[in-house]
């Protein structure tokens, strides 16, 4: 079929592409807004905008907020259904609690995990939680939607389709396509170190597109690769679930042989003990860590089997100043506050498994690196944009020749994935500021109209990008960015009508996490109106979209 | 204040690299043709200044950090880099002034 490797290549890397391209981009960009979800999260809740709290006391403030969650959430008990035969447990033993912060967060996520009695798997258990501020204990309101961490983020993971983590399998192949298309890009670049700084905006469109698709290519490549692979390595429990079926007796057998080798226990006693001060635990933990020549930021806090007499009290270091998430446990009996074990340095394997997972979630305290990732995302995002312009310039005069619908088809879903996604994000953040403070489901409302205003976005795609069927330019393009621009205007004033936190205020309080959104969006916004200004040249519409997005 | 050092020698060494390229070259001085010892000269100071960035790197972060800061630092730069040589390639004159014989 292909005369030759080059053309195999281009065949794969064309079509594999393309289909992959639609799904990819919204990886990328919701991957691109993920690594200010913390800040996203402080724009869209009002209520939260303080300083980040490093951990609040264990003995004074956390042990009551924990004890007064008393039962999973109600989308937890949903989840137990599928997990038992038969009606649901009366009630749920608590099993551990959990409480996880890093440098970004002034409030803080606090975690039980509830046994499942009767569950066909006796390893099964759910989660109960409550958002709290670290500085009272108060709960903040539950139906508020954290819309960075809790919306942008899983977005960019699971693309929101639970059902059968069916997301989780989707985004999952498209990283591993990613990596073939990458590699089957550098065959195909015919001069990628002759070219690797070129960029022609004065030629054609086509050749425009392609100069820049290469470029944003090219130059993040180690950033695309690292990403789709390191994405793959975080989820490989999903896609090679052998620790839950093939080897489960083996994994069984190992956190028995491995709760010996520790000291700590794998399974509760049945005979209750109390708690003792964590606080001095925690104290202690400091002192270790600082004669390592560390610094102690409490990362995450874990107390298994409580109220057990086998319980035990994990403190794991923030990982601010390092990749990997968290690190340097140290565990203390619960019942006595005793030392039980100081985690030994990481095997080699083990750390660069925390390498790899800890470049791609990116807790760590370094403000460069963090925009430097926001640069590759956005980057990937023009890249893959640039590659379906590419596929529709090239097509678009011979299809129309021949009448065929391929080249409007493959416009419509970019316009739909490329202004479409920016209008939705736009609109759910509007929709925030707009919404009533005390309206049931408003974070249901604020997930409704980033869906619909998508839909809505798609529909209208369709239906613009009829002439391209003729060769032409389709009109959607700019009347799309015409809407980004005006919502990404609208967006930072309704923050300053409903909160009073106009951009001087946030400036001159220093109060960067929603200074910075409202900078991006006012940015956004001045972009959109300089790629709608230069789309009314028909002739040159494609050709300067392309240079804008640069 | 290093980082941003590190930031500027990466720039510099590529900018350097790009212009060892005949086809850059020829974009800042239409007239005078690229010898080969100015090539090289310009590589070996490109490739020192990268050198340098990374080094400015790994001396204000853990290694596993520097070296993730130091590859993507070359890609901002690389783009920057191209972006100037599109539209303003007179700003990299400052670039070659030693390399006047």
């Amino acid at each position: 079929m292909h005369q030759t490797f080059r053309q195999s290549m281009t065949w794969l890397h064309t079509w594999f592409g393309l289909v992959i391209g639609f799904i990819l981009i919204v990886v990328f960009f919701f991957g691109a807004l993920s690594v200010f979800d913390r800040e996203i999260d402080r724009w869209a809740q009002p209520a939260t905008r303080f300083a980040p709290q490093p951990m609040p006391s264990f003995d004074h403030l956390l042990r009551p907020v924990f004890e007064r969650i008393t039962e999973p959430d109600p989308d937890a008990v949903e989840l137990a259904r599928s997990m038992v035969d038969g009606p649901l447990p009366e009630k749920y033993p608590v099993m551990d609690w959990s409480a996880y912060t890093t440098h970004r967060d002034p409030v803080l996520d606090t975690y039980v995990s509830f046994d499942v009695p009767n569950a066909r798997n006796p390893d099964d258990h759910v989660h109960g939680h409550q958002t709290i501020d670290p500085r009272t204990g108060a709960q903040l309101s539950a139906g508020d939607l954290k819309i960075g961490s809790e919306f942008f983020y899983p977005l960019h993971y699971s693309l929101h389709l639970e059902w059968m983590e069916l997301g989780y399998w989707i985004v999952g192949f498209a990283a591993l396509s990613m990596l073939a298309a990458l590699v089957s890009g550098v065959v195909i670049h015919r001069k990628i170190f002759r070219e690797l700084f070129t960029f022609r905006p004065q030629k054609q469109r086509q050749r425009v597109t392609l100069d820049l698709h290469n470029l944003t290519g090219v130059v993040a490549l180690p950033f695309h690769f690292f990403f789709a692979f390191t994405g793959l390595v975080i989820f490989a429990g999903i896609y090679f679930p052998v620790s839950e079926t093939q080897l489960h007796p083996l994994v069984e057998a190992h956190e028995q042989a491995e709760a010996a080798a520790t000291g700590l226990p794998h399974d509760p006693a049945g005979v209750t003990a109390p708690l003792a001060s964590v606080d001095a635990m925690v104290s202690d933990a400091r002192r270790r860590w600082a004669a390592r020549g560390m610094g102690g930021d409490v990362g995450f806090l874990f107390v298994n089997h409580v109220g057990d007499a086998n319980g035990y009290v994990s403190i794991y270091r923030a990982g601010t100043d390092r990749i990997a998430l968290t690190g340097q446990g140290i565990h203390y009996k619960a019942s006595t506050g005793a030392l039980i074990r100081e985690d030994p340095p990481e095997t080699a394997i083990a750390s660069v498994n925390e390498f790899l997972t800890g470049l791609h979630l990116q807790h760590f305290r370094h403000w460069l690196l963090r925009f430097l990732y926001l640069f590759g995302g956005l980057a990937g995002c023009v890249c893959i944009a640039t590659g379906f312009l590419f596929f529709v310039e090239k097509r678009k005069q011979q299809h129309a020749r021949d009448g065929v619908a391929g080249a409007r088809i493959v416009d419509a879903l970019a316009i739909a994935t490329i202004t479409g996604t920016l209008i939705a994000t736009l609109s759910m953040l509007v929709a925030n500021r707009l919404l009533p403070e005390h309206l049931a489901d408003r974070d249901e409302w604020q997930r409704n109209v980033f869906w619909l205003t998508w839909l809505a976005s798609g529909i209208h795609a369709f239906w613009r990008t009829s002439v391209v069927q003729e060769g032409e330019s389709a009109p959607a393009w700019r009347e799309q960015t015409i809407l980004v621009a005006a919502l990404a205007l609208t967006a930072p004033i309704l923050n300053w009508l409903t909160t009073g936190d106009h951009l001087l205020a946030t400036l001159q309080a220093n109060y960067w996490p929603v200074a910075g959104i409202d900078l991006f969006l006012l940015a956004t916004s001045v972009t959109a109106g300089l790629v709608a200004h230069r789309l009314r040249r028909p002739a040159l519409a494609h050709t300067t979209l392309a240079a804008m997005k640069s | 204040m290093m980082l941003l050092l590190a930031f500027l020698f990466s720039f510099v060494g590529l900018a350097l690299l790009a212009l060892a390229m005949e086809r850059h070259w020829r974009q800042l001085h239409a007239a005078r043709p690229l010898t080969k010892a100015t090539a090289r000269l310009l590589r070996i100071v490109g490739s020192t200044a990268l050198a340098s960035s990374l080094a400015l790197c790994l001396s204000v972060d853990h290694a596993s950090m520097a070296s993730l800061v130091w590859i993507m630092t070359l890609a901002v730069s690389a783009f920057v880099l191209a972006m100037l040589l599109a539209w303003r390639p007179g700003w990299l004159a400052p670039l070659l002034s030693w390399t006047r014989s």
